[in-house]
């Protein structure tokens, strides 16, 4: 059986529009029934990396792609990039500028947040050219 | 698919006057849980999923829907009838005291009439405790929801059944009142407590169902409700008679009721937090806003806040769809009224947390049986039938003109891989194949 995969466009800097494609993807997972924990864990990744690119990142992409075992997740950018991804993983590390903190954003807990809820996260980023991450979910048999 | 068995979905909510509808669609778009579809020219609601919201009376363009509405003339029947009055009602009318309207409504046939003073200070008391006890207990997941608006209960245990643990579980004012006013009547007329009648007076689109078809257990402590448009005619006749022969409530009425500020400011978007002792707090109004709040909350955002009151209609319950006056006028009415009685509490602290204390007020709806009567009802696709909706949708290329009857392209396409539609009815289709016909000429 192929899988079901659907992209979403997020917009630089469209502060108001950020987590609409989450949203999307969070709907279709409820309309297939899925574990509520399971579709909370997916929302706040999808949520997060796309504040990423709102924030950091320039235009992108989120795909989603629902097989019956795993669930995965895209998002591409072609932004600033990350230039040092170990650095990036640590918690409250940022490098939110004043603008995004006095919009309540920038605590350094993108990454690490993504990490803690998907069960597979990559990132993979060159400085200036833009980010790619991918991140797996299991989805139990029950 | 899970057929209801339950009683509580066979009743219909929203009437169609088929000669009247014109078809416009309207009120299939506006349906925040795409319940309404025009089946052969004819508006259809199914009935399981409305969350009676009230949305489509309100964009009507012809008046083609009402809601079941109560006569009148039913009251001479009943032994002892009580009704009880939402404080919106205070608001239909500028310039008159509370208690002269309590007095018009008494007049126009019932045997008692009751203000939610008392007991919308009760639950302000009572959600305070629960907020500051939850600092402590973490028990419920932040932000809290209030329980007040019965559609965003509706909304969440049908669309968004994982925030169901986000609501307090402190019974709603009316359903307060109405357990009280039933016990205390039953006493005092020496009684069966089924034959005191309890009615309930409301702009509340959502309560305007039958009792046993009301959107929790609790809420059938009510009997019946009636539309505040409905008797609105009724009520400014007596008001009209009691100003030409100088009746005024405070000098007739051995016992006035006290009319508290709170209860007032209830009725407008941000009434509820207003009076609540707590900064981390937030008003909500309309259906679209609530909707798109509660997906945030969904995706984990606004745990800093501590409450958050919904209201499904503009402006708040003033907004309401069975209101007899326009809701800004309404809002208008209320504030300069609030100069008059300002915010001070009428009842003590110490004597409603001695209550609090011994579960008092505590809703016995579960969160369980709450998704049990509505969070079934949605049909669940597989992954297959996604993909097939998808190829639909890509095939239609269309603009969610609804005129196969859907709301939209995308539940149009569910409904023909569900087997409830066809695609032949959709024009977009149609009107390529007779262009494509038309270019071989």
């Amino acid at each position: 059986m192929t899988a079901f995969k659907k992209s979403f466009n997020i917009k630089k800097r469209d502060f108001v529009r950020a987590g609409e494609a989450s949203i999307n993807v969070q709907n279709i997972l409820k309309s297939l029934n899925m574990d509520h924990k399971l579709i909370r864990r997916i929302a706040i990744c999808g949520y997060e990396s796309e504040m990423n690119v709102v924030m950091h990142g320039g235009d992108g992409i989120l795909t989603v792609e629902i097989n019956t075992g795993k669930i995965i997740l895209d998002i591409e950018d072609n932004g600033d990039g990350i230039e040092n991804i170990e650095l990036a993983m640590q918690k409250g590390y940022s490098t939110a500028t004043e603008e995004h903190r006095e919009m309540g954003f920038g605590a350094g807990m993108g990454l690490p947040n993504m990490k803690a809820n998907s069960d597979i996260l990559s990132v993979e980023s060159e400085k200036g050219k833009g980010t790619q991450v991918h991140m797996e979910f299991n989805v139990s048999a029950d | 698919m899970q057929v209801s068995t339950d009683s509580m979905h066979s009743s219909h909510y929203v009437i169609f006057n088929a000669d009247i509808c014109t078809g416009c669609t309207n009120c299939i778009k506006a349906c925040p849980t795409k319940a309404i579809r025009l089946y052969n020219d004819n508006p259809t609601c199914l009935t399981d999923n409305c969350i009676r919201c009230g949305e489509c009376l309100r964009v009507c363009p012809t008046g083609a829907i009402s809601t079941t509405t109560y006569e009148l003339e039913a009251l001479q029947k009943d032994k002892v009838s009580i009704t009880l009055v939402s404080p919106v009602l205070y608001s239909q009318f500028k310039g008159v005291m509370p208690n002269d309207i309590l007095l018009a409504v008494k007049k126009i046939g019932f045997h008692h009439v009751m203000d939610l003073s008392y007991y919308i200070e009760m639950f302000l008391y009572a959600a305070e405790e629960y907020i500051i006890e939850n600092r402590i207990t973490g028990r419920s997941p932040w932000p809290l929801i209030s329980p007040a608006c019965p559609v965003v209960i509706r909304l969440i245990a049908y669309q968004f059944p994982k925030l169901l643990p986000h609501l307090i579980p402190i019974m709603r004012p009316v359903s307060l009142l109405a357990k009280e006013t039933r016990a205390n009547i039953s006493r005092e007329y020496k009684i069966k407590k089924d034959a005191v009648i309890l009615y309930h007076l409301t702009p509340c689109p959502a309560k305007m169902v039958p009792s046993k078809s009301s959107f929790a257990p609790e809420n059938s402590l009510v009997d019946r409700t009636m539309g505040i448009k409905d008797v609105y005619a009724q009520i400014s006749g007596q008001l009209k008679h009691m100003k030409k022969n100088g009746i005024e409530a405070l000098r007739e009425e051995s016992e006035t009721q006290k009319i508290s500020g709170n209860c007032l400011l209830w009725g407008i978007s941000g009434g509820e937090i207003a009076g609540i002792n707590s900064d981390k707090t937030l008003a909500v109004s309309g259906l679209r806003e609530t909707i798109a709040y509660l997906e945030k909350i969904e995706l984990g955002l606004f745990k800093d806040i501590e409450y958050i009151e919904f209201r499904t209609c503009p402006e708040g319950c003033v907004g309401g769809a069975l209101n007899a006056v326009d809701k800004y006028i309404a809002k208008n009415t209320v504030l300069k009224m609030l100069r008059k009685f300002g915010l001070e509490r009428l009842i003590p602290r110490e004597k409603v947390i001695l209550l609090y204390e011994n579960g008092w007020g505590l809703s016995d709806t579960t969160q369980d049986e709450l998704q049990r009567i509505f969070g079934v009802y949605k049909e669940h696709i597989s992954i297959e039938q996604l993909k097939d909706i998808e190829k639909i949708m890509q095939q239609i290329q269309g603009k969610d003109c609804a005129a196969c009857g859907a709301p939209d392209c995308r539940t149009f396409a569910e409904d023909v891989v569900m087997g409830k539609a066809v695609l032949n009815d959709c024009i977009m289709l149609r009107k390529r194949e007779i262009d494509k016909i038309s270019e071989y000429k």
